[in-house]
């Protein structure tokens, strides 16, 4: 599983290392970065799960929530000095967490940021799960489609082999380089039909598996709750 | 006695010299082609048609010993068409021999089912489907 990551935007140096020397005591620390509000741009906070907003100059607090407050893929929490702001700031910026830094705010925070951490977590599994489920299926069509085009190919193979075999039975009617060409043709013709079979296998195979997993499936599915309760 | 097995041994000999007749059913004309070549080379006469409608009418007309049936055809499949002739009377004791791409167990056992008496699996060398009608023929 990948490490979370988390942005720390704050210009004052105390709140961004107590916040540091509070996540350390957890037992998953994520990936912490500083920042201060004059070097943070908004497309960085792309990249982090987390963004969390301390006490900044003014002035800069509106635009950093109004940018967080647009970027649906990290979290964002605010601690806000003054409690009274905060229905105000959350009513304004629906997607950014405030929290009031009043007593026990640090431990609040941890919380809310250890949630929101295993959401991204969750969010990021279910992305790779969907992922992966998309490349299965595009390989379930090419391979449905293979087997569909197989009953061609062994066409267009009987025709190959068929006609070859036919001029490499008729010694002296053809020049020694041509058979030989022919002979080629045939030689690769065969390998193709080999690589045909060794595709039919595999499906056969895979078929056989799915039946074995299924079968397994059901058998454990038969089991009844007075088994399972003994 | 001397004179009936003069006549059989005469008998004999006329229907061994001459060719079996094979009918062959492919709406491949490639297809038909290299079988017909194939089966030349091995010493018997054939004729193919490509319209597996037709296939009552070319048995009337030529009186075939054996049939090749290829499965996948437009209008009227092989499966069909084997079903069709061995549920009438006058056609069913002709041995049809099913010619196809699909080699599956499942797609075998679905041609016996029709009552097939052969089955050769595209590609085939020329001793495969050679040996395939001597047996019948």
């Amino acid at each position: 599983m990948s490490h979370s990551s988390v942005l720390i935007v704050s210009d004052d140096t105390e709140f961004a290392r107590t916040v540091a020397a509070r996540w350390q005591a957890e037992r998953r620390v994520p990936e912490i970065t500083l920042t201060t509000s004059d070097v943070w741009q908004s497309s960085a906070a792309e990249g982090y799960n987390l963004v969390v907003v301390g006490p900044v100059r003014d002035n800069k607090i509106s635009a950093i929530l109004t940018a967080l407050n647009s970027i649906p893929t990290s979290a964002a929490v605010y601690v806000s000095a003054e409690a009274k702001n905060v229905s105000h700031l959350a009513a304004e910026h629906p997607h950014v967490l405030i929290i009031p830094r009043d007593d026990g705010w640090i431990g609040t925070l941890i919380l809310v940021a250890g949630e929101a951490l295993r959401r991204a977590a969750a969010i990021a599994r279910a992305q790779r799960a969907e992922r992966i489920s998309a490349e299965a299926q595009r390989n379930a069509v090419l391979g449905r489609y293979m087997l569909d085009m197989r009953p061609s190919v062994n066409n267009a193979l009987t025709s190959v082999l068929g006609n070859a075999d036919l001029l490499l039975l008729e010694p002296g009617q053809i020049h020694p380089d041509a058979r030989e060409q022919i002979r080629t043709i045939h030689t690769m013709a065969l390998r193709l039909h080999e690589i045909m079979q060794r595709f039919s296998s595999v499906a056969a195979e895979m078929r056989a598996g799915e039946k074995e997993s299924q079968a397994e499936t059901n058998s454990a599915s038969q089991i009844s709750p007075a088994g399972l309760a003994r | 006695m001397v004179l009936h097995l003069h006549f059989y041994l005469r008998v004999f000999l006329w229907r061994s010299a001459v060719p079996k007749k094979v009918l062959i059913v492919d709406d491949s004309q490639a297809e038909l082609h290299l079988m017909q070549s194939m089966l030349q080379q091995g010493g018997f006469h054939s004729v193919g048609i490509s319209d597996p409608t037709r296939i009552e009418e070319a048995i009337e007309e030529e009186h075939p010993n054996v049939i090749l049936l290829d499965v996948v055809m437009p209008l009227r499949n092989g499966f069909q068409a084997c079903r069709d002739l061995k549920s009438q009377q006058p056609y069913s004791s002709i041995p049809v021999i099913l010619v196809t791409s699909k080699s599956a167990p499942s797609d075998r056992y679905w041609g016996e089912q029709q009552g097939a008496n052969g089955y050769v699996s595209k590609p085939f060398t020329p001793d495969e489907l050679l040996n395939a009608v001597k047996r019948f023929a």
